[in-house]
Parts: C-alpha cells; sequence; structure tokens
C-alpha cells in the first residue's frame, strides 16, 4: 500500500520546514518534497515607507542572518539614492559582514551540522545534539566558543548592536571605528583565524575521510551555481557582480540590477516558496533529478565553484587543494561543509586584512543622500546564499516596490532534489529507521538553509514527527522523537 | 592551536554584556506579526517608563533568542537569573499574561536546536538544569496571528504591556519601580 512520509519540522536547520516523501506500493520513494513555511506580505508592508526605514526594518525580518538583510538593504538604498559610499564606509560594512559570516560558520560547522558529523548520523537522536557535541568534544567545543564570543563582541565594538544592527545606513556607515578600538579588535582577529585554520585542519584530518562515503552518495544532484565575484573573478561576499555558472563550468557574469534577465521564477502548486531558476540558459525548469533543467545552488559550494580565485593566501591554498580533489564545479552535496570552512578561513583573513588597513579609521564614513524617485538593487552574499533586495521609490523617496530573494529561496529547487535523491538511495521496500531519515535531513542541512523568518514557538510542539498514510489519505502510524 | 591555547581562560571583557550582567531580561517575538512582538514592547515600555538598573541586561532579541541562549550555554560566564518575554498562544483569553515553567514544558524537545524552532525550550531548560541559571518565562496569550506581515499589537494585548513591566520591575529591580514619568514630576 503506497505510503506517505512526514518528516516535520526538519530539526537543526534554521527554521521550519516539512519534508514529504510518497512511497509507491512497492514501498520505494515516489516523490519527495521539502515544503517551506515563507515569510508573506513583506512587500506590502513595505509600501509607502521611506526607502531608509528599510535596513532598520529588514534585520527584523530574522533573527539568524540580519547582518546580511542590513548590508543588502543598505546598499540598495545607496543605489535609490544614486550615491557611493566613502571607502571607510564600505570597508566597515564589508568588516562587519566578515565577522557575522565567522559566527554564522562556526555555529553551523560545530553545532549545527556538527552533532551529525561528530557524533555520526546514527547517533541516538536523544545526544545528537549541543550538549551531545560539548560532551564528545569539550576541548574543541571550549575554543569555538571563546571565538564565537568573541565575534559578537566585535560586532558591538563595531556596530553598537549586533542583534538588530543599525549602523550601515543610506551612503556608508553611521560609526567611525577609533583607532583604541581598532587595536583591541585586531588581536581578536587573530584568535579567530587560529581557530579558523584549526577547524579546516581538523576536518579535514578527523571528519571528511570518516564520512566520504557519505559524501559522495548522500544529496549528490549536478546543477549550475550563483555567486559574487570582484571583477578579476575573485571571491568577494560582500561586493562585485554576479556569476551564473552552468553545470559543465561555463559561466556568465552580470551586474547586480540585471538579476530578472538572468534568472526566473517557476511556481508550484504544493509550496508557497519561488523556485527561482536560469532563465538564460534558455532551457526551461526542471527538479528531475536524473535531468535538471534551469537549476543552480548559492551559498556556500556555489561561491566556491564560481571563484577563480580567493585573493587571501591561506584560503587560496586550501581552494586549490579542494579543486584537485574534486574538480570545478564540483557537484557533492555534502562539500557545502568544507566549502565553509574555506569561507571561515577567508573570512579571518579578510577580518585581519580590513582592520590592518589605515582607511579603516577614517572617519568620513558616509555621505548625504537625498530622496528622489529611482530603482535600486543591493546585492550580498548571505551565509545561506545570494541575497537581492530591489526597491524602487518615487520622487519623495517613499517605497512603490520591493521584491527580496533570499539565500535560500535560491536553493529551493536543489534542496528538494537532493532529498529526493537522498530518499531515493536510502528507503526501499517501504524500509526506513531513524537514522536513514536524519540522513535526509542531513542532505538539507548541508545547505544551511534559513526557512522561516517568521516565526517562532514556545508552546511544546514536536520537533520530528513521522506519519505514514496510506494512498487515501488515512493515517496509519506515527513516529516521534 | 595549541594546547597552551585551550586552557587559557577567557577574558572576561571578551563577553558580551548579556553573559556578564546577574540579571538579563531578554524580550522575544517579530514585531511585524501583530502580537508576537509582544516580548519587544515590554522591553520598549521598561526602557521608556523605568530606569533599569546597571546590574540588569535588558534586551529586544526579537526572533534572535536562540542565537544569544546558544551563546549562553556554552559560556563560561552566565547571568544569575534569566526572564524571557514572549508571546504565546495557550488557548486562554487574549492579553492573559502568566508564567511558564520551563521544566513543565513537554520533554519531547530536548534533542534539537534549531535556531528558530521551539528549541528556545531546550536551550532554557539546559540553562536551568545544567547551568543552574533561575530560569522564568512571563508569557502573554496573543489573539489571532496575522497570516501577512503586519505590525502592531492588538488591543487586548497592548493593555497588558504596562502590566507585564510591572510585574517584571516589582520582581527583578524592585528599588526602581517608581515609573521615570513618576520620578520626573517629583524632581522637576
Amino acid at each position: 500500500m503506497a505510503k506517505t512520509l512526514v518528516i516535520q519540522p526538519v530539526t537543526r536547520v534554521e527554521g521550519h520546514a516539512k519534508v514529504t516523501i510518497q512511497l509507491n506500493d512497492a514501498g520505494n520513494v515516489d516523490t519527495a518534497r521539502v515544503n517551506v513555511i515563507e515569510l508573506r506580505g513583506f512587500e506590502k508592508f513595505c509600501i509607502g515607507r521611506p526607502v531608509e526605514d528599510l535596513p532598520r526594518i529588514t534585520p527584523r525580518i530574522c533573527g539568524v542572518c540580519p547582518w546580511s538583510h542590513h548590508l543588502a538593504s543598505a546598499k540598495a538604498c545607496d543605489a535609490v539614492f544614486g550615491v557611493e559610499p566613502p571607502p571607510a564606509g564600505k570597508k566597515l560594512r564589508e568588516l562587519c559582514n566578515s565577522i557575522a559570516y565567522m559566527e554564522e560558520h562556526i555555529l553551523h560547522f560545530y553545532f549545527l551540522a556538527g552533532a551529525d558529523f561528530l557524533l555520526g548520523p546514527d547517533a541516538d537522536y536523544s545526544i545528537r545534539n549541543v550538549i551531545g557535541v560539548l560532551q564528545a568534544a569539550p576541548d574543541i567545543a571550549r575554543k569555538v566558543v571563546k571565538v564565537r564570543h568573541m565575534c559578537a563582541h566585535m560586532l558591538e565594538v563595531l556596530a553598537g548592536k549586533a542583534i538588530h544592527p543599525q549602523a550601515a545606513i543610506p551612503g556608508g556607515f553611521s560609526k567611525p571605528l577609533a583607532p583604541a578600538d581598532r587595536d583591541q579588535l585586531r588581536k581578536q582577529a587573530d584568535e579567530a583565524l587560529e581557530l579558523a585554520k584549526f577547524s579546516i585542519a581538523f576536518a579535514k584530518e578527523n571528519v571528511f575521510p570518516k564520512y566520504l562515503d557519505v559524501v559522495k552518495s548522500l544529496g549528490v544532484i549536478t546543477t549550475g551555481f550563483i555567486g559574487t565575484v570582484k571583477e578579476d573573478g575573485a571571491l568577494n561576499l560582500y561586493d562585485g557582480k554576479l556569476r551564473l555558472m552552468a553545470p559543465n563550468g561555463t559561466y556568465q557574469d552580470f551586474p547586480y540590477d540585471r538579476y530578472t534577465e538572468f534568472l526566473s521564477e517557476h511556481i508550484e502548486p504544493w509550496s508557497y516558496l519561488k523556485f527561482p531558476y536560469a532563465k538564460q540558459w534558455g532551457e526551461g525548469f526542471s527538479m528531475d533529478v536524473d535531468n535538471p533543467k534551469g537549476v543552480y545552488r548559492a551559498n556556500t559550494l556555489a561561491r566556491i565553484n564560481v571563484c577563480e580565485l580567493i585573493d587571501t593566501p591561506l584560503a587560496q591554498a586550501e581552494l586549490v587543494e579542494f579543486r584537485a580533489k574534486f574538480g570545478r564545479p564540483a557537484q557533492l552535496t555534502l562539500l557545502y561543509h568544507w566549502a565553509r570552512l574555506i569561507e571561515l578561513l577567508y573570512n579571518a583573513e579578510n577580518t585581519i586584512r580590513l582592520l590592518d588597513d589605515p582607511e579603516i579609521t577614517s572617519t568620513e564614513t558616509r555621505v548625504k543622500v537625498t530622496p528622489r524617485a529611482a530603482r535600486g538593487v543591493g546585492c550580498t552574499e548571505a551565509p545561506r546564499g545570494t541575497l537581492i533586495h530591489d526597491y524602487t521609490t518615487d520622487a519623495n523617496g517613499l517605497i512603490t516596490n520591493v521584491n527580496l530573494i533570499v539565500g535560500t529561496t535560491h536553493n529551493n529547487a536543489p534542496i528538494n532534489m537532493s532529498v529526493t535523491q537522498a530518499a531515493k538511495s536510502l528507503i526501499h521496500d517501504g524500509k526506513y529507521d531513524q537514522g536513514v531519515l536524519n540522513k535526509v535531513e542531513m542532505s538539507i542541512r548541508a545547505y544551511d538553509p534559513c526557512l522561516s523568518c517568521a516565526t517562532h514557538r514556545l508552546d511544546g510542539k514536536l520537533s520530528v514527527k513521522l506519519d505514514i498514510f496510506d494512498a487515501e489519505g488515512k493515517l496509519l502510524g506515527s513516529l516521534a522523537n | 592551536m595549541s594546547e597552551t591555547d585551550q586552557s587559557d581562560p577567557l577574558d572576561q571583557s571578551d563577553l558580551p554584556d548579556f553573559c556578564r550582567k546577574p540579571t538579563l531580561v531578554l524580550g522575544c517575538g517579530n514585531i511585524l506579526f501583530g502580537d508576537d512582538g509582544f516580548g519587544c514592547a515590554v522591553v520598549d515600555y521598561i526602557e521608556a517608563h523605568y530606569r533599569v538598573p546597571e546590574a540588569v541586561c535588558l534586551l529586544d532579541v526579537g526572533t534572535g533568542v536562540r542565537k544569544l541562549l546558544f551563546t549562553l550555554c556554552l559560556s563560561s560566564a552566565r547571568p544569575e537569573r534569566l526572564l524571557i518575554l514572549d508571546a504565546i498562544d495557550a488557548g486562554r483569553s487574549p492579553g492573559e499574561i502568566f508564567e511558564i515553567n520551563p521544566a513543565e514544558i513537554p520533554p519531547v524537545k530536548l534533542d534539537d536546536f534549531s535556531m528558530h524552532q521551539l528549541p528556545t525550550s531546550n536551550l532554557l531548560r539546559e540553562l536551568q538544569e545544567i547551568c543552574g541559571v533561575e530560569v522564568r518565562v512571563l508569557a502573554c496569550q496573543t489573539g489571532p496571528l496575522p497570516e501577512e506581515i503586519s505590525q502592531g499589537l492588538s488591543k487586548a494585548v497592548s493593555g497588558a504591556v504596562p502590566q507585564a513591566a510591572e510585574w517584571l520591575v516589582g520582581e527583578y529591580f524592585p528599588s526602581t519601580t517608581a515609573p521615570r514619568g513618576d520620578l520626573c514630576q517629583t524632581t522637576c
């Protein structure tokens, strides 16, 4: 009898998701779909507001990645007002971005995905959590805790508020960095670099080899990629141009504000979240795992694939080694974790580079702006993928149109494909267990998705629930963690 | 990183205020989703009407509470007392405020820690039971939450904000119970 397996919500990803796996009469996977609760109504909410309010409002969308929204919004405002922030303003924004990245990537690798790797995907669910990680690797946990603390503190020094940042403003950055503060941050940046170096060395020696079979088989799909690069093709996470790479490695570059010429959005009746695809390739859209069309991926692996080089020495050496092992573009989904550690190293080096730049303490951090009727597109690389803010204003600087494409949305189609691939390879003849289901979840966690910025709950709902339905929709049984 | 580094004590000045102060009060919620913004509104109200003592860290953490609780769980320094202000749908009358004991939140949530999902309760429990922090949760029953982004509290929940603030101040910094307005009237 055909069954539907429902995993809801996926645990340890940044939000809520429901995974529905439809089995056929033989007990094998027919389809797998990831349903996401999407933030709705934001565009309508913004209409009529002064555009300069948006860098303050958008960090409220999501408590997980507020800095990315804050900076993309400030950049969109720059474009709307037609101004270019002074060099120090740009560099302070980029510095905050790099520090926020370190905090995020450390959290994800060690404690969100880390539970899978440090404890094993088949570990008992009751220990596969933060306390389990701490108990399994207490020395590592201490190092990680220390640097995460420092990153939070560095952001407070730079921006005053780290939770709902307001320091980036249209035209620049509101708070110059005092030389004494720079000196303090510089010492902390050295410690962050040490952890980044340790992390990738530790993972290459102790984590990735152990799970290489899983890396080579779980959630594997073939797609294109999108990411931001500088004019010379170097990786950049704050500014540059977009690069859209086809599965065969060929690519095209374009400025942010032309994204609608290259990307389009597909709609599925079973999902609130849209499915962006590469319109420019002219092949339409399909999530067929064996023959996808128009599907590209964002986030760490995408950025590592699209860049020609990384302009910091240690991360560049890691990129060279990575490409020698996995080629370009690398397609294995779990390599997102490896790429995340290369980016961690890059951000640590970039933080030091920016702090060593004499211009970083300049007091000229902003320029004046004047309202006008215009369209402006701001784009940054959020930890979870390319983040686009697109605003249009009237002559008074009031919003008339808003469009946001967030990082996880770019990965909507690939996440669904990876879950389908994982489920098909792991569930046969109707047989499954908790370890198998967690591996399906692992294929989602690799993308570090931020699935909902809208809600939070304190009402004791179940974390993961597996419902089994027959073909008529009758509930046959339930499993819960 | 050397073994020596591992034993280095964390410089307390590296820690954020929310780890260092004896009392931590966190207003949680999404101000873009109607009554969900109750906790943030209480923090705003207290900042506008009361003097917050030095020993208290009062923060509007919006939807970012999990990240902060996560840091607290892993930190070597933590507050002695933690109060969470949050909105909840518990089937009561909208605007009703009540305490929730973290220990009474169903134990099925002990085993995950997503940054958005209820793991807030896991982390609260871990802080209370493993880390020895006194954890209390003051909740307010919401009215129907909007399906789309909509800012502002309902009348019932808005009316509960001063009540919650008064309770909080009485419990956590009673020496400054007089609202700022009253202080101003007596000194101006």
